[in-house]
């Protein structure tokens, strides 16, 4: 299977995304972009979202000032993926999907 | 080596690569399609664990897939399943499978095939005749317009097995074949528009969920208010994100959204 964060980052609109798991947080977004220096924000979200165990599904939506933010959640391992608002998010959700897959294959 | 297994069912039965596969140890997904049916097999090393064909799933998936004489075929290796149905071994599954293939040769001397139709015979000769539960479920079936294999769905039973019960009711002199109806069956098909985007997604469907994936398509765009022949790209993306929730295996959910967001891509999403 394919679905590599290469591919995350070809779907036009999408700035860039985060991985977060118990170990850390790891942000990869350019270096003027308005939330790459939001560490402990993406932290904070990240502990509401894994917290909230009994959630159903495990992809969410967050509208975050003027983008969005689609996080997709697997066990304690979560993808943030932060796009433009107009992206095509179907196409972000099938990719985050493919790419939490292998995420998850590799831990 | 072993993603090159692939090729067509007229000169390789399945039960030839079943066997290839177990000897080589392999592990992965043998699908096999014939027409608009589809069917996995599943391996663990050699052995096979799971199998599935239209709704049969274990060891009579394989038998129905055994029986097949034309199609093709395609090995994805390290493809595993959800679930196991299927704990016999390759050696006992393969004789048993030998067996349906001998009563299937007997059986298409009499029958052309699953597509064919037939009829109630009101000119019985017998004056008494016992019935087997299943050979009246199948009857009760009968009306001279539904085939072979629009009954066997309808009555949960593999096409292979349903043409056997066939073959014992027309030998009873009960069944004729219908006249002129060879069409009706293939007429109720639903026919998608013919489009690469369409196309592209019917095939993967159908590797994923059979014969019924052109239906799928259908009814999921109407239930979504997507006209198939838009050219909207989100549109597609939706279209294929709800069709890959309703492929009920987690793999072969993944493997479709691969390969069509791989398709999306490539058209320039």
């Amino acid at each position: 299977m394919k679905g590599t964060i290469k591919d995350l980052l070809k779907v036009s609109g999408v700035h860039g995304y985060v991985i977060a798991s118990p170990k850390g947080v790891q942000i990869k977004l350019p270096s003027k972009h308005p939330l790459a220096g939001t560490k402990d924000r993406f932290k904070a979200l990240y502990d509401e979202l894994v917290k909230s165990g009994k959630r159903p599904g495990n992809t969410i939506e967050v509208l975050w000032e003027d983008m969005v933010l689609t996080a997709f959640i697997s066990g304690t391992a979560s993808l943030m993926v932060v796009s433009a608002h107009n992206v095509n998010l179907a196409l972000v959700r099938m990719t985050g999907k493919l790419v939490m897959a292998n995420i998850i294959k590799e831990l | 080596m072993s993603e090159d297994i692939s090729g067509g069912l007229e000169n390789t039965r399945c039960s030839e690569i079943v066997r290839i596969l177990s000897l080589g140890k392999q592990s992965g997904r043998l699908y096999l399609c014939n027409g608009g049916d589809t069917g996995n097999i599943f391996f663990r090393d050699g052995e096979i664990i799971h199998a599935q064909c239209g709704l049969l799933q274990g060891a009579k998936a394989i038998y129905e897939t055994a029986v097949w004489t034309s199609g093709e075929y395609r090995f994805y290796p390290d493809d595993s399943p959800d679930v196991v149905t299927v704990d016999l071994s390759v050696d006992d599954i393969l004789s048993e499978a030998a067996n349906r293939i001998r009563q299937m040769d007997r059986i298409t001397s009499l029958i052309s095939s699953s597509s064919a139709v037939y009829a109630h015979d009101p000119d019985i000769k017998e004056k008494e005749i016992t019935l087997k539960s299943i050979q009246w479920k199948v009857l009760a079936h009968v009306d001279g317009k539904r085939s072979i294999s629009d009954i066997s769905q309808a009555i949960g039973l593999g096409v292979s097995d349903t043409m056997k019960v066939f073959y014992t009711l027309i030998k009873a002199g009960l069944l004729k074949e219908s006249e002129g109806s060879a069409g009706q069956s293939s007429a109720r098909m639903i026919e998608l528009p013919a489009t690469p985007f369409l196309e592209a997604l019917q095939k993967d469907l159908t590797k994923a969920m059979g014969p019924v994936a052109p239906f799928v398509i259908s009814e999921t765009a109407q239930e979504m208010g997507y006209d198939l022949l838009s050219d909207d790209t989100g549109h597609k993306a939706e279209l294929i994100e709800t069709l890959s929730n309703k492929i009920p295996s987690e793999t072969m959910s993944l493997a479709f959204l691969d390969t069509m967001t791989d398709w999306l891509n490539a058209e320039g999403a």
